[in-house]
């Protein structure tokens, strides 16, 4: 059973994750959706699959009023980010989603309409939730093409999307990661082979490096904090990608 | 069955969504009771030989605020089955919706997709029954709380009478005989209306 657990909380802001779900069946990829809170104002960042929506919805309504999210976030345009929206969409039609530009057009074959989108464009853009700023980081290539992470400097928390993922063994279901080398080891093939661009994942790095960064939240795994983010992102940088295939 | 396949589903699951925030609401309140009726048996104990009668009633408020957080937490179980049960339900209709689409084109095409929405319907179906039996068990629980909660309301009237007998703790003690009125009170009255909406 999914479960809401909250991992920021400061006043009227919060952040939540539905993590993993160590109930789910084994053909479907388990992933973490979160929940950024200001006040009455709530935005869902990868809301997930459609397969799932009821299990969200429903951990997400045992603890928030379900009506206070007034944004969607996908990352990207992949099924287990955003085949639900069609669902959240009829619980909510005036929900608003945020999603790269290049995907504007593909996104909607899982449900909305035109009013429903707001378009990132390639260099990102600030998010206003209830006067709470978030932005959009780009994050192209890492894996998707229009690809973007969202960040709240006050929090100091990223959420990553699939960057920093890990395919854990059902054992390891801690919410956090407690043991960065035993962890590691199941994030590896998953950048060499999601992960195509060498350069883009430099560049990344470059730039989240900058970021004060307290929480870095991936949508499949668990969550890197304090020195884990910095050894995730050094350890990312000196990593291969696109090499998946190889060996 | 029209009705449930129609648009007034995905009202349904607003509906759901309604009586899960009233009863979280109900359930919020709830968790004061305890520290309302521990707090009322220390006052008693503090206050001694003056207030037997408080005693006694404060003890029995102890027990009653137990019992309440076992029906609320059966309460939470069931609203978030019912939450669950309508959000999935979402999903089926949507299916369907796809297939009705597909129908409004023509007998050969009802007649190609007929099995399909059989299926379809036949999964519908078994939902909705399913959150019938939801609702059932929550009205169920809704009415065992209630009847808890009319026998709260009576202990914290004794409470208040008790009180009257507590010496120079008397202020205090009616205070917090109020303090447990006042929550059963406005969880009973949240139920209540509860129970009438989910009636209609
Ligand atoms: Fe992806
Ligand atoms: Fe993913």
């Amino acid at each position: 059973m999914k479960k809401l657990k909250f991992i920021y909380e400061n006043g009227p802001h919060k952040w939540a994750v539905v993590a993993r779900d160590p109930e789910k069946p084994g053909y479907l990829i388990d992933t973490n959706e979160y929940l950024v809170l200001n006040g009455s104002e709530a935005l869902l960042a990868d809301p997930g699959g459609m397969e799932i929506f009821s299990a969200v919805f429903s951990a997400i309504s045992a603890e928030i009023d379900p009506y206070t999210i007034r944004y969607l976030f996908a990352s990207h345009q992949d099924p287990d980010i955003i085949s639900s929206l069609a669902l959240w969409l009829n619980f909510n039609p005036d929900l608003k989603c945020y999603l790269s530009w290049l995907w504007g057009s593909f996104i909607p074959h899982f449900g909305g309409t035109a009013e429903t989108f707001i378009a990132i464009p390639d260099e990102g853009m600030s998010i206003s939730l209830g006067g709470l700023m978030l932005e959009a980081v780009p994050a192209h290539y890492l894996h998707s093409s229009g690809n973007f992470n969202l960040y709240d400097r006050k929090a100091k928390i990223l959420f990553s999307g699939d960057v920093g993922a890990a395919l854990l063994p059902p054992e390891e279901n801690g919410l956090f990661v407690e043991n960065f080398d035993r962890h590691i080891r199941h994030a590896r093939d998953f950048h060499r082979r999601w992960m195509g661009s060498n350069a883009a994942k430099l560049n990344w790095c470059e730039r989240v490096s900058r970021l004060d960064i307290d929480m870095l939240c991936p949508q499949h795994g668990a969550i890197y904090r304090g020195e884990d983010v910095k050894r995730f992102i050094d350890w990312f940088a000196a990593l291969e990608v696109g090499s998946g295939i190889r060996e | 069955m029209e009705e449930i396949r129609g648009n007034s589903h995905a009202a349904d699951l607003r509906r759901v969504v309604k009586a899960n925030e009233d009863i979280k609401k109900v359930i919020r309140i709830s968790s004061g009771v305890n520290l309302v009726a521990l707090n009322a048996m220390l006052i008693a104990k503090r206050s001694g030989e003056r207030s037997r009668g408080f005693a006694v009633v404060s003890s029995e408020l102890r027990v009653f605020s137990h019992k309440l957080d076992g029906a609320m937490s059966g309460l939470g179980t069931l609203i978030f089955e019912l939450v669950s049960d309508a959000a999935a339900m979402q999903k089926q209709r949507q299916e369907h919706g796809h297939l009705l689409a597909i129908v409004a084109q023509g007998k050969r095409m009802r007649e190609l997709v007929a099995p399909a929405l059989a299926r379809v319907d036949e999964r519908i179906s078994g939902t909705v029954q399913e959150i019938g039996r939801d609702w059932q068990k929550l009205s169920l629980q809704l009415n065992r709380v209630l009847q808890l909660c009319e026998t709260g309301g009576s202990l914290a009237r004794s409470a208040k009478i008790e009180a009257v007998y507590g010496g120079d703790m008397s202020n205090i003690l009616k205070q917090v005989a109020s303090r447990i009125e006042e929550t059963v009170n406005e969880i009973f009255s949240t139920l209540k209306l509860l129970r009438t909406q989910l009636a209609e």
